[in-house]
């Protein structure tokens, strides 16, 4: 077993450490070595999405990707993802328009969510969709969270606009 | 008086914890000193376990020993799952649990897992469950064990097993179970019918798909008592199926059901033996995770089943006799199967003047069979929709009006021998005869159709008890141990804040766990709504009771002349001649106060059933060239009694009906011919993704369920049942072909195309 070696990390605006093997994926490092379990584990194949996290504000699976290689970088997780103790808009928009039932794949969802809208603020619903398709969701038939994204695209353009 | 809050959309009451990453799932909960478990699984689907050799693996940094069955602490000697957690001496498919590496850390268990070597002698594997039913033909299990005794098998629907057989067929002995419902001369009417339509439909093994994979974690306290934080759908019955497994006292027993990452019938009581067999032999905390490729093959997916079935109808449409062979592939499962609830099922929400139908539950060398959201019931729909269809078409009848004309109604007889209760199976076809779609469904372009199907759940009943209690502050708290799979604490909030005279935003629910909660049955067949939530409505009722009698004390007026509004009691029409409930429980729960504390005991024993019944229609493209389905809309009018919270009832629909989706298009576990998984991860194994769905238009349909609180039942299945043949008969008003299997995946369809010449 290689040796553990300590870890430097900008999580959710603070300078974490923690100690990881070189092969620790970035997801446990996560949930197991920082205690930020709002990033979870679906599958081991990188298809499901519940793990997303955004690196540098893009959304990456973080199953697929080793701690080391998000050294030097900006990881937000969902818990970090709030403002000032508000709820993001996009968070609010999945609680207003029901895009969530077990909510296991929902920080994941919410994260693409962000990443989507960043670089297309008015997106149709195909583009969407699309954008949702490395996020898996068993519950909801996915209309509510297109629907959520939706609402939460509208909710930053008007946000951006005041 | 102010708005009703039954029948309004709201946001779940774990929405805002469910967006932030607060929720903490069975996974996420820390434990001091806590071991991981990672499992050796068979690689074998049928095979004498020789020996296991460990000392490598336990030579390891890390790893704290390697478990086989003989080292946990079993009480019995039975071959299910519960009892038999790890495989004895006999493995009995690819993937079964043969022994747990336990580590300190989840990396070192993984590690050592591929050093442990198991030697097995092969046996013949059995993978074909119709040749398996022959006389004469290997069994899937060849050393004979107890079949279980748990109780697994009434939580998803209690349903009877039909008359006893009298007649002699030859069988193997893997057929377990034979169901035989029978009524009339089917034989003798089906000959004499204007029409008659048959055919053999296949479904294949189905994967429940959670998201969070399965997971428990078990410790022992310091007085001996049996801790498991699990991802369950129910917290007694894994409570239950402990106590059987490890010879346990109830009370040494403590189950606490964790957030539910999804589960849709797959999570009872499949892990929670593992992760409390060891940690009861190795004294301290033990966590089983799956990882996504064990979880596909170790757990317990949706029976495949061969279905052969004939039906008839006269001239003027009137259906005579359904004839039906039902046989399910109970895989490793002794315990149950759904032959019973599936040959139940296979007849439809229609009348019958005659009946023969018969079911087997057949082991083979492939997973344990467990429940999938509606068991048995989306084949038995395939098979019985695509055959409406096609009876429509010979008795040139509108299929709709077909089914309309034939729809039971309350107190007609069903198959089970038993009158249907209030169903609103004509309401939901009429409901669908309207839309949009349905008008339209004779101009569309070439290679496009709208197809109709329909289906019902007959929901399931338990004894529950639930506890309102009211705090000082004047809200309430309602403590159930239903497990919310759904949503049904958003609706248990609802129900309690209408009955006693709260604002929803008042009332907070939590889930008990078995050391402290009321009795709630497991969440699943559909019940939960409909028991629980009946005793939730009976136990505000009670806390009400004694709030007014306490109100009355203090304004001086009698009980029936007070009403609860937005939590102040007040005279009816004097509202100035009032009370606040914070100020009534405030002189209540003080030193030396003179009021019963505001709370209230309730509980329910339902006994009539309250069915639900939904009709779909699907419209679908079909690309001749790949034969390639393209879902283009969707719709689903569902029966659901009273939609207490309609945001949430949609989402039960549109959820149901997606999964729908998959079994008609995409999903299929397929083994090789020695019983090996070929689809054993999400690369190979297809769910719905966002860009498959449609737009799914839902038709709320509301026929009050007498029992039910305000007239709710349970809804969670019948949304799943007629999806896939919805689409069938899409596809074959498209191209005119009838497909016999699912999924109807793009070969399939294209070879169906090239066979027909359609």
């Amino acid at each position: 077993m290689p040796a553990a070696r300590q870890l430097e990390l900008v999580i959710n605006g603070e300078r974490r450490s923690a100690e990881v093997e070189p092969r620790t994926l970035l997801v446990h490092a996560l949930r197991d070595g920082l205690g930020l379990t709002g990033t979870h584990v679906g599958c081991d194949t990188s298809q499901c999405g519940a793990c997303t996290v955004l690196l540098d504000g893009r959304a990456v699976k973080s199953c697929t990707m080793l701690a080391v290689q998000a050294e030097g970088a900006e990881v937000t997780t969902i818990e970090g993802f709030a403002r000032n103790d508000e709820l993001h808009p996009i968070q609010r928009a999945f609680v207003e328009h029901h895009g969530l039932q077990c909510g296991f794949c929902t920080p994941g969802m919410i994260l693409t969510a962000s990443d989507l809208l960043t670089r297309a603020p008015d997106p149709d619903d195909a583009t969407i969709r699309r954008a949702l398709r490395g996020n898996f969701c068993r519950c909801t038939g996915y209309q509510s969270i297109v629907d959520s994204v939706r609402a939460a695209a509208t909710a930053l353009r008007e946000g951006e606009a005041a | 008086m102010s708005e009703s809050v039954i029948g309004v959309s709201r946001p779940r009451v774990d929405a805002p914890d469910k967006v932030t990453g607060a929720t903490h799932f069975a996974a996420d909960g820390h434990v001091h000193g806590l071991l991981h478990a990672r499992l050796v699984l068979s690689t074998e689907a049928h095979a004498l376990l020789q020996r296991v050799e460990r000392d490598a693996a336990l030579a390891m940094p890390g790893v704290v020993a390697v478990l086989t069955a003989d080292d946990l602490p079993l009480a019995s000697a039975g071959s299910d799952r519960t009892t038999e957690p790890l495989a004895r001496t006999e493995v009995v498919f690819a993937g079964q649990p043969v022994a747990l590496v336990v580590a300190e850390s989840e990396a070192a268990a993984e590690d050592a897992v591929e050093a442990v070597v198991v030697e097995y002698e092969p046996l013949p594997a059995v993978v074909d469950v119709e040749d398996a039913m022959l006389p004469g033909r290997a069994l899937a299990r060849v050393l004979e064990e107890d079949a279980g005794g748990g109780d697994l098998e009434s939580i998803h629907a209690g349903v009877d097993k039909g008359q006893e057989d009298g007649e002699e067929e030859q069988l193997s002995g893997n057929v377990l179970d034979t169901v035989h419902r029978n009524a009339g001369d089917a034989t003798a009417l089906l000959e004499t019918s204007d029409v008659v339509v048959s055919g053999t439909f296949r479904t294949p093994w189905v994967y429940q798909a959670y998201i969070e994979p399965q997971v428990a974690t078990a410790w022992l306290e310091p007085n001996e008592t049996l801790v498991v934080s699990t991802s369950t759908q129910g917290s007694f019955v894994t409570q239950r199926e402990l106590a059987r497994a490890f010879g346990l006292p109830l009370e040494r027993i403590r189950v606490i059901a964790e957030p539910l990452g999804g589960a849709f019938g797959g999570k009872l009581a499949l892990m929670e033996p593992l992760a409390a067999g060891a940690a009861l032999a190795l004294r301290r905390p033990v966590r089983v995770v799956l990882t996504r490729a064990e979880d596909f093959q170790a757990t317990n997916p949706a029976s495949a089943q061969v279905t052969h079935l004939k039906i008839g109808a006269r001239k003027d449409g009137t259906l005579t006799a359904i004839a039906a062979r039902m046989i399910v592939d109970r895989g490793s499962n002794a315990g149950w199967g759904v032959e019973g609830i599936t040959s139940l099922l296979v007849a439809g929400p229609y009348r019958w003047e005659a009946h023969e139908i018969r079911g087997y539950g057949v082991q083979t060398n492939r997973f344990t069979f467990g429940a999938y959201r509606g068991p048995g019931a989306p084949t038995a729909a395939f098979a019985l929709e695509t055959l409406m269809d096609e009876l429509a078409v010979e008795l040139e009848l509108d299929p709709l009006e077909l089914r309309l004309q034939n729809a039971v109604v309350e107190d007609d007889v069903g198959v089970s021998g038993n009158p249907f209760p209030r169903m609103g199976a004509v309401e939901v076809l009429e409901r669908i005869r309207t839309h949009p779609l349905w008008q339209s469904r004779d101009s569309l372009p070439d290679n496009e159709g709208v197809g109709l199907a329909a289906g019902y759940w007959p929901g399931g009943n338990e004894p529950a008890a639930a506890v309102c209690r009211v705090n000082q502050d004047g809200t309430m708290t309602v403590v159930t141990s239903a497990v919310d799979m759904s949503g049904v604490n958003t609706g248990f909030a609802a129900i309690a804040a209408e009955t006693f005279g709260l604002s929803p935003d008042q009332v907070r629910v939590v889930a008990a766990d078995t050391a402290t909660g009321p009795y709630s049955g497991a969440s699943g067949g559909s019940k939960v709504t409909y028991t629980v939530g009946k005793a939730v409505l009976k136990a505000a009722e009670a806390a009400r009771e004694k709030l007014l009698a306490a109100a009355s004390d203090e304004l001086e007026i009698a009980p029936a002349d007070l009403e609860v509004v937005d939590g102040v009691v007040r005279a009816v029409g004097a509202p100035d001649h009032s009370i606040t409930v914070a100020e009534i429980s405030g002189k209540a729960l003080r030193f030396g106060g003179r009021y019963e504390p505001i709370e209230g005991h309730g509980g329910s024993a339902q006994t009539r059933g309250a069915p639900s019944v939904a009709a779909h229609l699907a419209h679908a493209r079909v690309d001749r060239e790949t034969g390639e389905i393209t879902l283009l809309a969707h719709v689903i009018a569902q029966d659901v009694g009273r939609a207490l919270n309609p945001a949430l009832v949609e989402g039960q629909m549109r959820g149901g009906a997606a999964q729908g989706i998959g079994w008609a298009l995409y999903e299929e576990l397929v083994h090789d011919e020695n019983g090996q998984l070929l689809t054993g991860s999400f690369l190979d194994y297809a769910i719905p993704l966002a860009e498959r769905v449609p737009d799914i238009d839902t038709l709320i349909v509301e026929v009050p369920a007498p029992d039910g609180p305000f007239g709710a039942k349970g809804i969670g299945e019948a949304p799943v049942i007629a999806a896939a043949p919805a689409i069938a008969n899409a596809v074959a008003a498209a191209v005119g072909i009838r497909l016999r299997e699912l999924p109807m995946t793009a070969p399939r369809v294209w070879a169906t195309l090239e066979e027909s010449g359609a």
